[in-house]
Formats: structure tokens, C-alpha cells, sequence
């Protein structure tokens, strides 16, 4: 059967099929984007903290812009041609648009690894530090050492792996273990499983840690009881056993297996007590609640009698002693250190004493925003309140501080000169609280070249060495030599850090929302993509046989791609530039 | 719209000029953020600088609507189908400013009419 309206319009609407179908879908894809853009400004109304204004570097999103606005004049150039039948030309255009569909998908990835590879920190004084993660070893009394210079891996990538310890566990030329610097390590005595939660690869990479030290990790007391009550205590592991999988495996198994038995004596017994209270007269004409009190003390009493019998006993946790202690290391993010007594994710207890274990990075930005906005919420003065901050108390961050501020008292000064004050005396521009309290990756890298210099602080070409809107393509490069000396290492002890992350959705809401809405925006990028790639490769048939058909397909997915264009027209202000 | 092979050799132009627009605005949107000259408002980013930006994003999207999209001499159904969308998607942002002018959210703050005051009555 033929399907009419495919290449000619219907007389009515004067449309073909499928222009009403992409245009219904185009119309739901506006509200799609609505909402989320809708949401975008409801977070930045709401946020709490300091919006990361113009945080993206401009460049990679602006070349973007300029290759999506390039692809859309070739898609309708591609159209084109197919409406004056010149197949070869619609290759052509059609193929630019695909290479730009490419080149916008790279550069989003690179700026996406750009994120995932970079560290942020928060302290608990709210001083915000970004940077790259240093690599750092155990020596041979178990104290954690960071490695500031130099040696295999001393700058980190991107990415962590998902174990319990401290990501990529690499072996360096000296054979040694090296590990993201941002890890608790834990002089281990004993390590506490809950059954029933244990994660397996929390376990694995436990053992695998264990096995690396020379140690062993054996049970602490027999792990006995019972799953059927006419049973004698059995004992299942003998004090001393080592850990294995398997033994975890069967200890819950034998769990579930007491606490099933459990649940249904506890139900009988309470179904029984429910039946006699029913049956008495007191109770004839009453509702359930209003003898439920007494059903629970005959329930209470039969559990405390003959009920008690009937109930087995198999422990809910199993506790292992570490032989001799040991240091284990844990990725930050899946313990929460405690006095003698750190937890996992899944609940396991690690007793020990939290080593020192500080987070090591080479900063790139130091951002007091955070500091400043809460220092004038309580009244005080930020500069004072700066002035006492750990980081402060380093000379060499209290030397950048310096020339921050005298750069921006720099700035003030230029602003006054250039637009006077207003009626009641006041400058008419200011600094913006970023430019105050915020040093960027471009400062300390210019900083770091007045240092060369020997600029000090009040010298008037402090100024002059204020980075341009464009420095730097992707951000910060810590592979590049020369630019990595700016970058000054620092240790955070431990109980500094109050809350850490790379830039992903968890470090705050404005890179979630980014992430949202760029990544379904790319994910329709390369849908469009592989539409577009069909006709281009798979339609010459169609060419042949019925042209204006595939011009009108063509023109479809042409809709869409500008469709994909237009949301990144108003993404790139947003994200970037604003 | 551009139908006959004729016609649409004629408008290749005009694709090539508003792919040049485009490309100019976009430019000029980076700059008005970016080159402290061009910095409209306050210093820094402020409602001028965000009005601005929205602004030229929004004629630009439009000449990608008007033009690549041909919008611009459209069948009526086109119109309602995506002026649908249109409604909607400002009614979702409608959603948030509702949602801003909601009283639950200020906590104990009174509004300015004491309408919706949080406190609780007296006799409570």
C-alpha cells in the first residue's frame, strides 16, 4: 500500500506527513528545554552559595557556537542541493555537516574531561580550593606521603575507579604503590562486616589491600548459633579463620536464613495473640485498636516464653582482626571517619585510628567567594576574616593574597578614573565580588611571572598582567610545564577538608544543571548526527527512484538540526557568559 | 518558501548572509560579556548584561526560526503546532516565578500585605 502524502502536501494543510510529524516533535521538544531551562533559573534564584558566574572558559563553548551555526548553513545548503538535484553538492554539505557534528562532540568531550579530571575542595572554613590531585605512597611504617614533583603520575587524570580505596593504584618506576592523594588511610585493627549490607567490591579490594600489606585479617570470635531451634549450637567459623568471599557469603546466608525463621515464629505468635484477645468477651463489639495495647503484651509475654524457644540465633555481623595492624587506605568519598571507629558506604566499621592522610593537589584557584558571602552575613569584615584563614597562614598563599588585593585595588582605581562617582559620592563601577575574591588559574599564572620579576605586591605593573577574556582554551593545563610552577602544591590535613569533589553534578547544582542540559543537548547532537549520516551514506536509491521525496526527508532532519542549533544559541550565554 | 529549483538558488544568498549574521552576533555576545568597554550596567554581569545577552541569543534564534526553519512563510497548522510549544514551555517558566512569589518558601519572612502571614494564630 502506498502511503499518500509523503511527497506531495495534502490539499487541506498544504503539508506533507512527516512536516507536521517534526514539527509536533519540535514543539514537545520546546517544552522539554523550557522546563530545564526553567529549572536552571529557579537553581540560580535559590543557589546559596556563590553562582559560578562565567566559570566555563569561553573559548571551546564559542567555537562551538561557530561550528553548530556553520553545520546549519550547510544542512539547508545540503537541502538545496537536493532540490536542484545535485546529488554530489548534497554530499558535499551534507558531509561538512557531519564533520562539524564531530568537531561540536570532541570539544564537548574534552571539556567534559577537563571537568572530571579537575579537583575541588571545600574547607571547613569555606575556603574553596580547585586544583589537580597529586599521587601519593606508603612507606614502610605505613605513613602516607605526597608526592609534590616529579615521578610517574605526580599530576593526576581523570576519573576514579569505583573501589573502595583510592582509585587507580598504579605502580611507579620504583615499584612502589601510588594512588590519588585524596584517600583516608586507617591504621587497621579490626574491620566489623554487617551481613547483610556488605558490598562486594568494597570486600574484593579490602582483600586485594590486605594481601598488598602482608596481612591477614582473621575472624575474632567463632561465628556460631543455630538455624533450627531443635539444633545444637553449631560453629560455622573458628576464631582465627581467615577472610575469604566465601565465608561472608555463607555467614549471610545463614542470617537471612535465622531471620526468616525468626519473622515467621514472631508472626505466629502474634497472630495467636491476636486470636485469643478476639475471642474474649471483653473484647466482643470493640475495635482492633482498641485492645491493641493488650494483644502486645501477650505478645511481649509469649515471645519472653514459649516463643522463645522457637527463635534461633546466627550473628548479624561478623568482626575480623587485623594481624599484625595494618594500614588501609579508602577513597574519601566512601568513609566517614570517626573517633577509633571509621564507617564504609555499606555500613562495614573499620576500627583504627585515622592516620595522617592529607588531600594533596597542585591549585589552580582559590575562591573566597564563599567566605566573603558568609563573613557579611554574620557582620564581619571579609578582609579580616580572609586574613585568618588557614590557607592564609602560608606564606605563599598569604604572598598571592597580596597581590590579588593589590591587583583589584588596582582595578578599583582604573574604574573610578574611567566612570567617576555618582550623586552620593560613590564610585559608579565597582569589582565584582568574583574579581575581588577569586583568584583564577590566568592570576596565578601571572602572578607567578610578576614573582619572576620581582614585582611586589604594590607595584603598579601588577596590573598590567590581568589576564585577557580569552586566555586559555580549556582551562588550566598542569601538563604544561612552565604553567604547573604557578600552580603551588598544597597538603589539606584531613579533618580540613569538610567536603571535596571533582567538577561533576556533586560538586554543586550549577554543574548539574550544566551537565543536564549539555548532555541532552549533545545526546541530540548525535542523534541528528546519525540521521543526517543515513541520508548521506544509505539514500542514493531513494535519489534515484524519488528525489523530491528524499529532499523533503532531508528537510526533516534538517528542522531538527536547527532545532539543535537554536537550544545551543541560547545555552552558550547562559553557561558561559553569564 | 523557497520551492522551485530557481527559487532556491536565488535565497542560497540569503542563507549565506544570515549564516554571516549569526556569526557576527555571536561575536558581539561574547564581547558585550567579556571587553570591559562594551559593559553595559554595572561592572561585571548584572539584569543589563543578562537582558542583553538574552536579547541578541533571542534575535539570533529567531533568524534561525525565520530563515533555516522558514518560518518565515509557514503553512497556518506549523504555526499552531509549535505556537503550542511556545505556550507551554512559557508557562513552564511561569511555573518559577509562581514558585518564587510562593510565601512557604521565605520561612518566617511576612509578606508585604500580611496576607499570607506564617504565623500561626494566637489560639494555637
Amino acid at each position: 500500500m502506498e502511503i499518500p502524502y509523503t511527497v506531495t502536501a495534502r490539499k487541506d494543510t498544504g503539508l506533507f506527513n512527516s512536516k507536521i510529524g517534526i514539527w509536533l516533535f519540535l514543539a514537545s521538544e520546546v517544552m522539554l528545554f523550557g522546563g530545564l531551562f526553567s529549572g536552571y533559573v529557579f537553581l540560580r534564584i535559590y543557589a546559596d552559595y556563590p553562582w559560578p558566574e562565567r566559570a566555563l572558559p569561553v573559548l571551546p563553548g564559542l567555537i562551538n557556537t561557530f561550528v553548530l551555526i556553520g553545520s546549519s548553513v550547510t544542512v539547508v545548503f545540503a537541502w538545496a542541493s537536493l532540490k536542484m538535484r545535485q546529488w554530489g553538492r548534497f554530499q558535499f554539505f551534507m558531509g561538512i555537516t557531519l564533520l562539524c557534528a564531530v568537531a561540536f562532540m570532541v570539544l564537548k568531550g574534552i571539556e567534559y574531561n577537563a571537568k572530571w579530571g579537575h579537583q575541588a575542595v571545600r574547607l571547613d572554613d569555606f575556603t574553596i580550593v580547585e586544583g589537580h590531585l597529586h599521587k601519593a605512597t606508603l612507606d614502610e611504617n605505613g605513613d602516607m606521603h605526597v608526592i609534590h614533583k616529579g615521578g610517574a603520575g605526580a599530576h593526576g587524570d581523570a576519573g576514579d575507579k569505583g573501589d573502595a580505596h583510592g582509585g587507580d593504584a598504579s605502580k611507579g618506576d620504583d615499584g612502589k604503590e601510588k594512588f590519588y592523594a585524596n584517600v583516608v588511610v586507617v591504621e587497621t585493627e579490626q574491620v566489623k562486616f554487617t551481613l547483610t549490607r556488605a558490598y562486594q567490591p568494597y570486600v574484593d579490594d579490602l582483600l586485594e589491600q590486605v594481601a598488598k600489606r602482608g596481612g591477614k585479617l582473621v575472624l575474632a570470635a567463632d561465628f556460631a548459633g543455630r538455624t533450627d531451634p531443635d539444633d545444637e549450637t553449631e560453629v560455622w567459623f573458628k576464631q582465627g579463620d581467615e577472610l575469604t568471599p566465601a565465608m561472608l557469603k555463607k555467614a549471610k546466608s545463614l542470617y537471612l536464613k535465622a531471620r526468616a525463621h525468626n519473622g515467621e515464629v514472631r508472626t505466629a505468635a502474634l497472630k495467636a495473640s491476636w486470636k485469643d484477645a478476639k475471642k474474649q468477651d471483653e473484647n466482643q463489639g470493640k475495635d482492633g485498636w482498641e485492645y491493641a495495647e493488650k494483644v502486645q503484651q501477650d505478645f511481649d509475654k509469649r515471645l519472653a516464653g514459649d516463643a522463645a524457644a522457637q527463635l534461633v540465633d546466627v550473628p548479624a555481623s561478623m568482626t575480623f582482626t587485623a594481624e599484625p595492624n595494618f594500614p588501609l587506605i579508602f577513597k574519601r568519598s566512601l568513609i566517614r571517619e570517626g573517633e577509633g571507629v571509621s564507617k564504609l558506604k555499606d555500613d562495614t566499621e573499620i576500627v583504627g585510628k585515622v592516620a595522617s592522610s592529607p588531600l594533596g593537589l597542585a591549585v589552580d584557584a582559590i575562591d573566597l567567594r564563599f567566605v566573603a558571602q558568609r563573613a557579611i552575613e554574620q557582620g564581619k569584615d571579609p578582609e579580616t576574616v580572609i586574613d585568618g584563614l588557614w590557607i592564609m597562614q602560608k606564606p605563599e598563599y598569604q604572598a598571592l593574597w597580596e597581590m590579588h588585593r593589590a591587583k583589584v585595588t588596582a582595578l578599583e582605581k582604573e574604574l573610578l578614573e574611567d566612570y567617576g562617582v555618582d550623586e552620593f559620592g560613590n564610585a559608579k563601577r565597582v569589582p565584582t565580588e568574583t574579581e575581588r575574591y577569586r583568584i583564577d588559574w590566568q592570576d596565578m599564572v601571572a602572578f607567578h611571572e610578576a614573582g619572576e620579576q620581582g614585582l611586589a605586591a604594590d607595584d603598579p605593573k601588577i596590573e598590567e598582567l590581568r589576564p585577557g577574556a580569552l586566555a586559555g582554551f580549556a582551562g588550566p593545563s598542569h601538563k604544561n610545564e612552565e604553567m604547573a610552577e604557578a600552580f603551588i602544591s598544597l597538603d589539606i590535613p584531613n579533618e580540613k577538608v569538610a567536603f571535596e569533589s571533582k567538577f561533576t553534578p556533586k560538586w554543586n547544582n550549577y554543574y548539574a544543571i550544566y551537565f543536564t542540559l549539555t548532555g541532552l543537548h549533545g545526546l541530540h547532537v548525535i542523534g541528528g548526527a546519525i540521521v543526517l549520516a543515513y541520508y548521506m551514506f544509505f539514500s542514493k536509491g531513494l535519489y534515484l527512484r524519488n528525489p523530491e521525496w528524499l529532499a523533503n526527508r532531508v528537510e526533516i532532519g534538517g528542522l531538527f538540526w536547527h532545532f539543535v542549533d537554536l537550544v545551543w544559541i541560547f545555552l552558550f550565554p547562559i553557561l558561559y557568559l553569564m | 518558501m523557497a520551492d522551485t529549483p530557481e527559487a532556491i538558488r536565488k535565497s542560497q544568498k540569503l542563507y549565506l548572509l544570515i549564516g554571516a549574521i549569526l556569526f557576527i552576533f555571536t561575536v558581539v555576545t561574547v564581547a558585550v560579556a567579556t571587553v570591559p568597554a562594551l559593559d553595559v550596567g554595572r561592572h561585571g554581569f548584572d539584569t543589563a548584561d543578562m537582558i542583553l545577552g538574552l536579547a541578541i541569543a533571542t534575535f539570533k534564534a529567531s533568524l534561525v526560526g525565520a530563515i533555516f526553519m522558514h518560518l518565515n512563510h509557514e503553512k497556518g497548522l506549523i504555526y499552531l503546532l509549535f505556537g503550542f510549544g511556545i505556550v507551554f514551555g512559557i508557562a513552564l517558566m511561569g511555573l518559577t516565578a509562581w514558585a518564587y512569589s510562593d510565601i512557604t518558601t521565605y520561612g518566617n519572612e511576612k509578606s508585604r500585605d500580611g496576607f499570607y502571614s506564617t504565623e500561626l494564630p494566637a489560639n494555637n
